[in-house]
């Protein structure tokens, strides 16, 4: 019963169930509008319902982070350009099945197949977030803090080449997060003597600014880009195509899971991953890889939306978020009083479970938007980006002056948006800056806490490391990032690729 | 690196940042430079706030981060430099084009005239002239539109959301109320 009654909270109050649908809906199209992400749309939602409750607010939320990562699917398909970083792998092939007249069997197929993923990714969820927590409890603070280091270092290195500006973007991150004055000695850091830096920057500001006006400024180049119209027939997929593709999407599905709840990877890489596995194990393709095979289209799809379920594992168990998007998750909750960890699933169960009930909810809406309003859809994508970027720009600044009323707040936002205009530019990764900023109290909590509990030993801080098997292997983790980047790891991986490469 | 569309080529996605890998950009090297500067600047106060007191002293986990930063923008100053230009690529037109200029200064103008003259009237113009701009189509569109968005805007943050924007000259409470008033005598 203590599950059951919060998992259909959603269904008890219209109310919640509607804002569901609306985040669902909302995110297909934030989802699909190029140049608009979801990251970029939850972290501005966040300013505008931290005066919510937090049911409706999360219900929102919810649903636009669930319809955002199928939403990108669609531009993918029919304009060869994908809505979100998730779907990228999708309009690998589902580009060319639109331009062979298929755009609607391939919108279908996707919708269907989004929805098995995040289906599998919620079961997942729901059985091991407990479990994962019970054995967090058992975490010590040095754990917290290589888990943090590990899931910056691995978004860091994932999502880009090259891992020195990956670390670099991480470390300036926490350098930003540890701005104003230390909560635990009121030392003032990094604040050069002016007040207006006393009380840190708000991170919310930092994520607007970095996602939605960096974002914006970078959408100016593509003012001219002209919309192309597809045909779109029949949508919904017969059931035939759904079960002859059913056990490799219960694979990818599982890759979908595994890759979203690890630490630093999201639904881009899981997507990528469970590419490569169609590929190789699909033997007889009806039409070959990238040029329209529909096994292409189920393996990216079920992935990125299983990676959903997977990646609020850690966030909800550990507090540790698993890519921009569920950093910013956790910023949500954090606004809402929330403090997502091992005691989350303590202290407020109902809390978990009411999250499950909104996924999946939001998974069943994604199905329904998904299969019907093709019509209207394709007008709304159409939306001038002439009209758009001004308009994104303008929310910007309304949700960065949102969240205190402050003009302060506006003033770093534009800040960060102008300098993650650069960063963009050389080659910089974003993700880490966020995840750097929400992780570095904890970063600087833990590591304070285990050097104090080791009498500021730091030899006795290693062999508790090595003490521990946790730890060890977290610590191998870490190492083996930096190891990876080195010309050695290349000529290991050489070596022991050749004798089974064909 | 990835580049799966022209669209998404210069980082317009969380997962695919620009820049190229064997080609150092317009700007780029000055960039890193600057990166470099800051961080060093930043281990210097960093140093400030507690020195090498203890290893669970405030400045701790500020050192190190900056450290960090200061030793990777060290191996990427070398790194680019050692780059060869990107061809066909100007500062001009494919990092800092005149739009992005405009409309950075235009954020700016926003910014600093939001409190004085309030949120509709600031954002109705901002709308306006970044319409007319990105458009290149007359001021009817331009009105007609960015007065279309604003209402939708102000009516979903406003009425919703209700979050709270500077009013400046125009008296919006007063409207919300006698919407109310008309509401409520209507029952």
């Amino acid at each position: 019963m203590e599950v059951l009654t919060p998992l259909l909270t959603v269904f008890a109050e219209p109310q919640l169930l509607a804002l569901v649908a609306l985040g669902t809906f909302a995110g297909i199209y934030v989802g699909a509008i190029p140049g608009l992400s979801v990251t970029m749309a939850v972290s501005i939602l966040i300013s505008f319902t931290f005066t919510w409750d937090v049911y409706p607010a999360i219900s929102l939320m919810i649903g636009i982070y669930m319809g955002g990562v199928y939403g990108g699917a669609r531009t993918a398909i029919l304009l060869n350009i994908p809505g979100a970083p998730s779907a990228i792998a999708t309009a690998l092939d589902g580009y060319p099945m639109a331009r062979r007249g298929e755009a609607g069997t391939a919108i279908g197929v996707t919708t269907v197949m989004s929805c098995i993923g995040g289906f599998v990714g919620i079961g997942v969820l729901a059985l091991a977030a407990p479990l994962v927590s019970d054995f967090a409890l058992r975490f010590q603070p040095r754990d917290y803090m290589l888990l943090a280091l590990l899931g910056i270092l691995l978004v860091g290195s994932l999502s880009t080449g090259s891992l020195v500006k990956g670390i670099f973007a991480g470390a300036l991150g926490i350098a930003i997060g540890a701005v104003g004055r230390d909560p635990l000695t009121f030392t003032e850091r990094f604040t050069f003597d002016l007040q207006i830096l006393e009380g840190g920057i708000s991170f919310i500001a930092v994520m607007i600014g970095m996602f939605g006006v960096s974002e914006a400024l970078l959408q100016l180049h593509h003012v001219d880009k002209p919309a192309i119209r597809q045909k779109i027939d029949r949508i919904v997929p017969s059931l035939a195509t759904v079960r002859k593709h059913l056990p490799l999407s219960l694979q990818t599905s599982t890759i979908g899971v595994v890759i979203g709840a690890l630490p630093g990877t999201g639904g881009d890489i899981a997507a990528l991953m469970a590419y490569d596995h169609a590929k190789r194990v699909t033997k007889h393709p009806e039409r070959p890889f990238g040029d329209g095979a529909m096994e292409g289209l189920v393996a990216p799809e079920t992935a990125n939306n299983a990676a959903v379920g997977g990646a609020f594992i850690p966030m909800m168990t550990l507090g540790i978020p698993g890519d921009a998007v569920t950093a910013i998750m956790i910023g949500a909750l954090f606004i809402h009083g929330l403090n997502p960890g091992p005691m989350l699933m303590i202290d407020r169960p109902e809390m978990f479970w009411f999250i499950v009930g909104a996924l999946l909810t939001a998974n069943v809406f994604m199905l329904i938007f998904g299969l019907t309003g093709i019509k209207l859809f394709t007008r709304i994508v159409e939306m001038p980006r002439s009209v758009l970027i001004p308009l994104i720009l303008l929310l910007s600044i309304v949700g960065a002056y949102a969240v205190n009323n402050s003009i302060a707040d506006v003033y770093w936002m534009l800040g960060f948006g102008v300098f993650g205009y650069f960063l963009r530019h050389y080659g910089y990764p974003l993700g880490p800056v966020i995840l750097g900023v929400i992780l570095s109290r904890l970063l600087d909590d833990n590591w304070r806490r285990a050097i104090i509990s080791e009498r500021e030993d730091l030899g006795r801080f290693f062999a508790g490391i090595f003490s521990s098997p946790l730890s060890t292997v977290l610590f191998i983790g870490v190492v083996l990032i930096f190891v990876s980047q080195t010309p050695l790891w290349r000529r290991l991986k050489a070596r022991v690729l050749r004798p089974s490469g064909t | 690196m990835r580049r799966p569309d022209p669209d998404h080529h210069d980082g317009t996605a969380d997962a695919t940042p620009g820049g190229c890998d064997d080609a150092r950009r317009p700007g780029e090297l000055a960039f890193v430079v600057l990166l470099l500067l800051a961080s060093l600047a930043l281990l210097w106060s960093a140093y400030g706030i507690s020195g090498f007191e203890a290893l669970s002293a405030p400045g701790s986990v500020p050192m190190a981060a900056t450290t960090a930063m200061v030793v990777t923008s060290m191996i990427v100053v070398l790194r680019t430099a050692r780059l060869p230009r990107s061809a066909g690529e100007t500062l001009r037109r494919d990092i800092l084009p005149g739009v992005v200029v405009i409309f950075v200064l235009l954020l700016i103008a926003y910014a600093l005239l939001l409190k004085p003259l309030g949120f509709l009237p600031t954002s109705g113009l901002f709308l306006m002239v970044s319409i007319r701009i990105l458009s290149g189509r007359g001021w009817g569109f331009a009105l007609t539109v960015s007065a279309g968005s604003l209402l939708a805007i102000w009516l979903i943050f406003r009425i919703v959301f209700t979050v709270l924007m500077p009013p400046g000259i125009v008296p919006e409470a007063e409207f919300i109320q006698i919407f109310r008033d008309l509401g409520a005598g209507g029952r």
